[in-house]
């Protein structure tokens, strides 16, 4: 899943680079050809056959009561699942899990990255080796990250509480105690994806153009005015692409959570999408669990429109 | 997901590539056809990986030695939730494999719903397999209205390992090397405190943080023992809820130095010395023996509460349905599982207790220590309930342990642990059968 929530990302970033590239070509723009069509075929097939399609099978399952093993496909039960999914006590435990998942992820991925990209463009030498050592955990494939942590979070034998010990205080249980599981995983996710964020104000950092700062320093702005009055106001198309994706990717957490406690301790850490597979895959029920994907795709849909819309204010 | 599908795609190139090759060799070299038309061979799928998965290997090789052309290809999955996935999308979609592997406990969602079809025990017996010869208990389970869907292979019970040198000094041994019979649950808990003292080690330690099955296997052994009401039948649970909170409240006491440990640190306590005793499932037997060698003791679950018992499952043979199953085929699958359950003894060396009830009472079995000291477990197998959604890799033993784990952990009560099982097993009654 966080390949496919880095892959969007890395989509999303691209897509913005064509744009401007594709905004600067306009005046050559020929009127779109057969051979257009023709190059896009093996996408828009692909796109077709295992994006669209299932879609609809999706939907339309989500309205029966299709089972994994075959047995009822294709009975129409109306909106009964709906009916059951907005009932369901698990839904929303799992759902208010996701959210809150979020929450504690998005705003230091978004912070801490800013920080590191600020404290590595002003004024560190050797850039390159911290683009290097702030992005390198981000290339690591979740269950090497699921390998390194669980045996940092070891309780009895792990670094984490053998340094919480040599200060005298008590380890943590921390992904066993509903207390500090979600956290624990927040911890993790920080680590793994924040250089990706990084990059990217480093990135919207190096395109600030210089004049500003100089006509800033002639008017005599020290350097938190010349942080508060021109660097951040400059990284806010950065701020708001990075919020963003990272609000769309948190929502879509499921690999280093099903790795790490597979959604225990008691619940406390399993996301919608656990209980989606759990209810498809473990027990079967496709039509339900379909019905549950559709009510989590609307409220993404909902978030993002939200968020959209604050952020498009915010740029007038 | 992509490396599943271009691994897919490789192996239909390497299939392709080994059809042009057999095609050309057919007319100089019988033998290459022969290896590589699988029309013949009995397609096996397996969840056994490691040491077992080596030790399964060595047997289906035997049984393809002692019988000319038998055939069979393995195909080995990882053990888990997505194995049983797969094998009934596999049946459902009508290409299943002719025999497979599978926990006893799934047969509830499987064979009523037309996924399995049945054993002929005539022909079985022909090759030699004899339900008699069958663990009763494992046999019974193995039924659906009265039809035989599974034959069972082992059992691998939940029980107790022990470093022989220390309990014995604790004066927790009988003159015969076994456990000292403990009477109660509170006389259990005097027994593991003076096991501390004795020896300045950790007393039990019991692996369940964030596992998906340990604390479940361990309330079940533990309620069983106690008899009390534990009713899925009806439309909603029967359980006896005050014996459950007693029991988890025990459970939480017996697990007080190992509240916060997952499987892997228990066995490494265990391994390395700082616990002398551990509740753990016999599969892991052989990392034991590694670490403590002759000192190693085992025994069946104690008797805690009022009647033998001790949480298991076993490990089945069934025939995945086919719509046109071909009856040569089908005569050699029954052939394969007869001359392989019959192997019970090769089997038993990986720490399983053999189902085939010859291979346990055989001398060489007697032999094998510490799986000797535990056979007794089979006699008190208590499986899960038969409802569609319990069993070995299922979400409702994950919902159970991750109900029990706070209570575990020391993070919130038993009562509250017992409210949060009973309501969670309504809600998957609630559910219809998928299959």
């Amino acid at each position: 899943m966080a390949s496919v929530s880095t892959s969007a990302r890395q989509a999303a970033a691209g897509s913005r680079r064509a744009g401007s590239r594709w905004a600067a070509a306009t005046g050559r723009r020929r009127s779109p050809g057969g051979a257009g069509w023709l190059f896009a075929t093996p996408f828009l097939v692909f796109f077709t056959l295992f994006l669209l399609v299932p879609i609809g099978i999706g939907l339309w399952m989500s309205f029966t009561d299709a089972s994994l093993t075959g047995h009822g496909d294709g009975v129409f039960v109306g909106l009964d699942n709906y009916t059951e999914a907005f009932g369901d006590s698990q839904v929303w435990q799992t759902l208010g899990n996701t959210v809150w998942f979020t929450v504690l992820t998005t705003v230091p991925l978004v912070i801490v990255a800013l920080v590191m990209a600020l404290l590595v463009y002003t004024g560190m030498p050797g850039q390159w080796l911290w683009r290097l050592a702030f992005f390198a955990s981000h290339l690591l494939p979740v269950a090497v990250v699921y390998q390194i942590w669980s045996m940092l979070f070891q309780p009895d034998r792990g670094m984490l509480n053998s340094v919480l010990q040599t200060f005298g205080m008590d380890g943590i249980a921390w992904l066993t105690d509903e207390k500090y599981a979600m956290w624990s995983i927040g911890l993790v996710t920080l680590w793994w994806t924040v250089g990706f964020n990084f990059l990217l104000y480093l990135a919207a950092l190096q395109a600030i153009p210089d004049h500003l700062y100089e006509a800033a320093a002639l008017d005599g702005a020290g350097a938190w005015r010349r942080l508060w009055s021109v660097t951040l106001p400059q990284l806010r198309r950065t701020t708001a692409l990075i919020a963003v994706l990272q609000v769309m990717a948190s929502l879509k957490v499921f690999d280093q959570i099903y790795l790490l406690t597979k959604g225990g301790p008691n619940g406390a850490t399993r996301p919608i999408l656990e209980y989606i597979y759990d209810t498809g895959f473990t027990n079967y029920r496709l039509g339900y669990a379909s019905a549950v994907s559709y009510v989590f795709f609307g409220i993404i849909i909902i978030l993002s429109l939200a968020q959209l819309k604050i952020f498009s204010r915010r740029e007038d | 997901m992509s490396g599943l599908s271009r691994r897919g795609l490789l192996r239909g190139a390497l299939y392709g590539a080994g059809a042009a090759v057999s095609a050309s060799a057919l007319s100089g070299c019988g033998s290459i056809a022969g290896s590589v038309a699988s029309a013949d061979e009995i397609q096996y799928w397996t969840l056994f990986t490691g040491p077992d998965g080596e030790l399964m290997k060595t047997m289906t090789r035997n049984v393809e030695k002692r019988v000319p052309d038998l055939k069979v290809r393995t195909t080995v999955l990882d053990w888990g939730p997505p194995y049983y996935t797969k094998l009934a999308m596999a049946s459902a979609g009508g290409r299943s494999p002719d025999v497979a592997i599978m926990h006893l406990t799934r047969l509830a969602g499987y064979a009523p719903g037309g996924l399995l079809d049945p054993w002929d025990t005539d022909l079985l017996a022909e090759f030699g397999l004899k339900q008699d010869d069958l663990n009763k208990t494992l046999v019974k389970r193995s039924l659906y209205q009265g039809t035989p869907y599974a034959i069972p292979l082992d059992t691998h019970p939940f029980v107790v390992f022990f470093d022989r040198d220390v309990m014995d000094k604790a004066g927790l041994l009988t003159g015969d090397g076994g456990l000292v019979p403990f009477e109660s649950p509170k006389h259990s808990l005097e027994l593991m405190d003076k096991l501390r003292k004795d020896t300045g080690k950790l007393g039990p330690v019991f692996g369940h943080a964030n596992d998906a099955a340990m604390g479940w296997r361990m309330f079940w052994t533990l309620f069983s023992q106690t008899g009390a009401t534990f009713d899925l039948t009806g439309e909603r649970a029967e359980i006896d809820e005050d014996t459950a909170v007693e029991v988890v409240r025990f459970m939480a006491d017996l697990a007080r130095d190992s509240r916060t440990m997952d499987v892997q640190t228990a066995i490494a306590a265990f391994a390395n010395g700082r616990s002398p005793m551990i509740f753990s499932g016999e599969w892991d037997m052989a990392t034991y023996k590694t670490a403590l060698k002759d000192r190693l003791g085992g025994s069946p679950i104690p008797t805690f509460y009022d009647r033998p018992a001790g949480a298991s499952d076993s490990h089945a043979l069934v025939l995945p349905h086919q719509d046109n199953p071909d009856p040569e085929h089908r005569r050699r699958t029954h052939q394969f599982v007869a001359e392989l359950v019959k192997s019970g003894l090769t089997w038993a060396s990986a720490g399983h207790i053999p189902a085939y009830t010859p291979a346990v009472s055989s001398a060489g079995y007697a032999k094998l220590r510490p799986q000797s000291e535990y056979a007794a477990a089979a006699k008190q197998l208590v499986l899960d309930p038969p409802v569609w959604f319990a069993g070995s890799g299922s979400d409702f033993q994950t919902r159970m342990c991750q109900a029990l784990d706070p209570a575990l952990g020391g993070s919130s009560s038993a009562a509250s642990a017992v409210r949060t099982m009973v309501s969670q097993i309504n809600t998957l009654m609630a559910q219809p059968n998928p299959a």
